[in-house]
């Protein structure tokens, strides 16, 4: 009853609104709830990503805005970052993300056909790795390979100097190598997604027409183009925001790359945000080129491959000689990506000064001993956890709204807005992010409005969201941009509300989609570096501040073990999240996606 | 009574109690503080190896709770810097008084003159409008070296621009290491004192590097080079060279030992009030100030590192230090935070742009 008022009040408010111009499109009782729903999602996606962006990017021009300095407008933020060794920062990260982006993409691609597409063995293994590389921070694989490649490191004390592999890996090749393995998941996940849901039809018709595999390829690539364009966009963006492989490697290498300057000029005394926030305006219009090249490549076609009629996809028998060479491939790409980092942090953690002149080389497990024992594990590790439970919820939910609207097409102002604005949030670093949140959310006028969220649990899970939101809304729109409206429509004219339509028509087919964002925004929440240094409130400690505080210390042993524990208690969430679905869902809809 | 009504007297039952909790909660708080003044929680932002424990045992002694955020020195002053028209901590604890200098500057550090028997090392690094205070204080360099390499000892900073050190000595980047700038700035103001130091400074760094100074990130960093050999001598923190002479067991191909060259510049753990802060928890700053320089405080600060940060020399008469702490070095040196300070991002920037 109080519903039905509140709806007859909104609709004579509407009919008021609409004055002497009749809509002739919609009755106003349906457009009504999209458009406050509408209204509502735009508020948050400002509060929580436009607002701390922008005000960060106003430091740059305005610098008293917030109290970082004595001009009120001025530019020589941008001719500091814009000189010297600054400059050539910039040159080596856009050239390095777009080697990075074009390698990460073309084995993401081959992985997910490999995976989808083929009857290789062990190819169930995938997923489980792909979390790992997720979870994997990209500082630990560059690591990894120092231990091992160093002067004196493992390789040395074994008996072989590594000198022309040094000497490669330590510079741009080096970088681009980690940066790509980093950039893989991302990949395969936006491609995997969207060629589940292309069925195998397109292919039987080239074959039909007499095209060969080859011209069956072209076709598969050229209908998976919004996923492959989101891919390379993503890992391009992923690349010019990374830190962890600026501040080890490419920094050991003295390799100038654009992000290391941001954070030089953020976390070096005196903390230069004017010249962070220039260099992230350049950052900015690195995507925005991204961006242009993607929308110049997608125009004007459509991409809308998942309807009623969609086939079941066939697996590829492949020969011996095939399967030999695609465990090779496999089994290289594991060793590189997982196998060193692992040997790096495990070898730390477990093996008494291992890659050094010192120690017994013996092993040992003292350290593990150590940190379960220690209060600094436990209650950290547990804090981490359920924020990046509260936080993986809610970013799958509002990346399912954030990717149906990127899918409604490129034609729409708010869709191209909302698309910019997740890009640059993925291309700004995590730290601009966290100090966009203390510059809005800790100003006096934003206290004096009753609204005191800096310095709660609350303000660092809404930091955590929209860290997470812009590459879980990617990943969900090569799924999303492929479901034909006529699935829905047929649903709706057969009698069924829009509710009850989505969830029996659309939550079947993305559902698997849907998991894979969860578990990958859990993960990247749980060891989530620079927002949790920022904003984790006092007396709580997240774990990444943990690790890095004990690594810190010289403990290279307790951290690392600190390390491996979380990631191990991050892949035991993964595999039960995956056994529940498995158990929980109907046989239906895992069906989507398989191959016969 | 109708559902409506139940619902309504659940409802004032439900504020009532909360409304009760609420209270018993505040008396049960200001019971345990003092029995007139109000308690707020003390925000401790601090980035030393003792931090937790000093605030553990300070609560136990007053009943004033304090919320501690650690994280390395870096990450704290963004976070301040980046609150700076609405700050949020009470107390900041971290090495080095440069930083502190330039926080006076702004007007953000409230003075207040600690009641601790200062000795000549606290003496020489209190500034004389009482700003922020240390808490004890290890030295920029102490100079490690790998005796079971090399046999060569410097005595001074100008025989590693000889022969025998060509390629063999490590130092950290001022850009990530907190405690290298000090140094750096150390080095100037003993070549060149306040006038010609910076360009002596530039000189001596040039030399090096053209005698094959390496570069590494952070004092962890360079000791892990110097245990695989990428150089037999590294200038880091005194604290960790002293930390990984006792952790690590000499051996054959290993056996660190250290010397400090002269002049050692003080770096000290300095602590300083929150001018931003109420008046209670200015008070109650003052409180935890007092307490970590007093005896007490200072017996407590050697349980929290054993092996890193608590390896540091008292500034107060009355504190014992850790029995396997080295002898203070005779040849020392304390910067003017207020000129060096505002010369760091000068230096900083030049080292990156020259010697790294």
């Amino acid at each position: 009853m109080v519903i039905q008022s509140a709806l007859l009040r909104d609709n004579v408010r509407a009919r008021g609104r609409a004055g002497a111009k009749p809509d002739v499109e919609a009755s106003p009782r349906r457009r009504r709830p999209r458009f406050n729903a509408l209204t509502a999602f735009w508020l948050l996606i400002v509060a929580i990503l436009v607002l701390p962006i922008a005000l960060f990017l106003a430091v740059a021009f305005s610098p008293a805005l917030l109290s970082q300095g004595p001009q009120w407008f001025t530019l020589s933020a941008f001719s500091a970052a814009l000189s010297g060794h600054l400059l050539l920062g910039f040159v080596n990260s856009l050239v390095i993300g777009i080697v990075t982006a074009v390698s990460a993409a073309i084995i993401g691609f081959v992985l997910a056909w490999i995976v989808i597409r083929t009857d290789a063995p062990a190819r169930g293994i995938w997923t489980g790795v792909v979390f790992a590389l997720f979870l994997t921070p990209s500082y630990l694989i560059a690591l990894g390979w120092e231990r091992l490649l160093e002067p004196n490191g493992v390789l040395q004390t074994l008996g072989w100097d590594p000198a022309g592999a040094r000497d490669l890996f330590y510079g741009p090749g080096g970088i681009v190598i980690v940066l790509t393995v980093k950039g893989i998941p991302f990949a395969y996940l936006a491609i995997s997604n969207a060629l589940r849901g292309l069925g195998h039809e397109y292919e039987d018709a080239v074959r039909v027409h007499g095209g060969g595999a080859l011209a069956s390829m072209r076709v598969v690539v050229s209908l998976l183009a919004p996923a492959i364009w989101a891919a390379l966009a993503i890992v391009f963006a992923e690349s010019v925001s990374d830190f962890g492989v600026a501040s080890t490697l490419a920094n050991d290498s003295h390799f100038t790359v654009a992000t290391f300057e941001l954070y030089t000029a953020v976390q070096a005394f005196p903390v230069q945000f004017p010249v962070a926030s220039a260099i992230s305006w350049v950052l900015l219009i690195f995507v925005v080129l991204a961006l242009w090249a993607q929308s110049r490549a997608l125009k004007g076609r459509s991409y809308r491959v998942l309807g009623g009629r969609s086939r079941r996809a066939v697996r590829r028998r492949l020969s011996k000689v095939e399967k030999a060479a695609v465990v090779l491939g496999m089994s290289l790409l594991i060793l590189i990506a997982l196998g060193v980092p692992t040997f790096g942090a495990v070898s730390a953690s477990l093996i008494d000064g291992l890659g050094s002149v010192g120690g017994s080389h013996s092993w040992t497990l003292a350290n593990y001993a150590r940190v379960i024992t220690s209060p600094d594990l436990s209650a950290p590790l547990l804090y981490s956890m359920q924020a990046a439970v509260i936080a993986a919820s809610v970013t799958t939910v509002l990346a399912v709204v954030c990717a149906r609207l990127l899918a409604a097409g490129q034609t729409s102002l708010s869709s191209r807005v909302l698309d910019m604005v997740l890009l640059a949030a993925v291309a700004l670093p995590g730290i601009v992010f966290a100090a966009g949140y203390i510059f809005a959310y800790n100003l006096p006028l934003t206290n004096a409005l009753g609204v005191h969220l800096y310095g709660t649990t609350v303000l660092l899970v809404l930091a955590y969201i929209a860290t997470a939101l812009p590459s879980t809304s990617r990943l969900l729109v090569g799924s999303m941009s492929q479901i034909q409206n006529s699935m829905l429509h047929s649903s709706r004219v057969h009698g069924a509300g829009a509710i009850f339509s989505w969830f029996s028509i659309v939550l079947p087919v993305i559902s698997r989609p849907l998991l894979n964002a969860w578990l990958l925004t859990f993960t990247a929440t749980l060891l989530e570096l620079p927002v949790s240094q920022l904003l984790a409130p006092p007396g709580e400690q997240p774990i990444s501040v943990g690790i890095t505080v004990t690594l810190s210390k010289y403990d290279f042993g307790g951290g690392t073990a600190m390390e491996v524990l979380a990631i191990l208690t991050a892949l035991l969430v993964v595999l039960a999240a995956t056994l529940i679905f498995r158990l929980a869902t109907p046989r239906g809809w895992r069906t989507l996606g398989t191959a016969k | 009574m109708n559902v409506r009504t139940r619902w309504a007297a659940l409802s004032l039952a439900g504020v009532a109690l909360v409304g009760l909790t609420g209270c018993a909660g505040a008396a049960s708080a200001s019971s345990s503080g003092s029995a007139t003044a109000a308690v707020e929680p003390l925000v401790l932002y601090a980035a030393e190896g003792f931090d937790a424990v000093s605030a553990k045992a300070f609560t136990a002694k007053t009943g004033i709770p304090v919320k501690l955020v650690d994280d390395s020195t870096g990450p704290l002053l963004t976070k301040i810097q980046a609150e700076k028209n609405n700050p949020q901590w009470s107390i900041l604890w971290v090495d080095g008084d440069t930083a502190f200098s330039s926080l006076d500057q702004q007007g953000l550090l409230a003075p207040y003159a600690a009641h601790g028997s200062w000795n000549a090392v606290g003496k020489a690094i209190i500034p004389s409008d009482n700003a922020y205070t240390p808490t004890g204080t290890t030295v920029m360099s102490a100079l490690i070296y790998n005796a079971a390499k090399v046999t060569t000892v410097p005595a001074t900073y100008q025989d590693l621009l000889g022969s025998a050190y060509s390629g063999k000595v490590g130092m950290n980047d001022p850009a990530q290491s907190g405690p290298t700038y000090p140094f750096i700035a150390g080095l100037m103001n003993q070549l060149g004192g306040q006038t010609g130091g910076v360009a002596a400074g530039e000189a001596y760094l040039t030399k090096l590097k053209a005698n094959g100074l390496k570069v590494f990130p952070t004092n962890g960093d360079t000791l892990h080079a110097l245990e695989t050999g990428q150089v037999d001598y590294g200038m880091i923190q005194s604290s960790a060279a002293i930390g990984e002479v006792l952790k690590v067991k000499a051996t054959a191909n290993f056996q660190p030992k250290i010397v400090y060259l002269p002049k050692s510049t003080l770096l000290p753990s300095v602590i300083g009030i929150d001018k931003g802060a109420s008046a209670v928890q200015q008070a109650e700053a003052k409180k935890f100030i007092d307490f970590v320089v007093s005896p007490e405080g200072q017996a407590v600060m050697l349980t929290g590192d054993a092996t890193g940060d608590s390896l540091f020399w008292p500034v107060v008469d009355d504190a014992k230090s850790l029995k396997d702490l080295p002898a203070f070095p005779a040849a020392y040196q304390s910067l003017d935070p207020a000129f060096w300070g505002p010369l760091q991002s000068r230096v900083v920037t030049w080292f990156e742009s020259n010697i790294k």
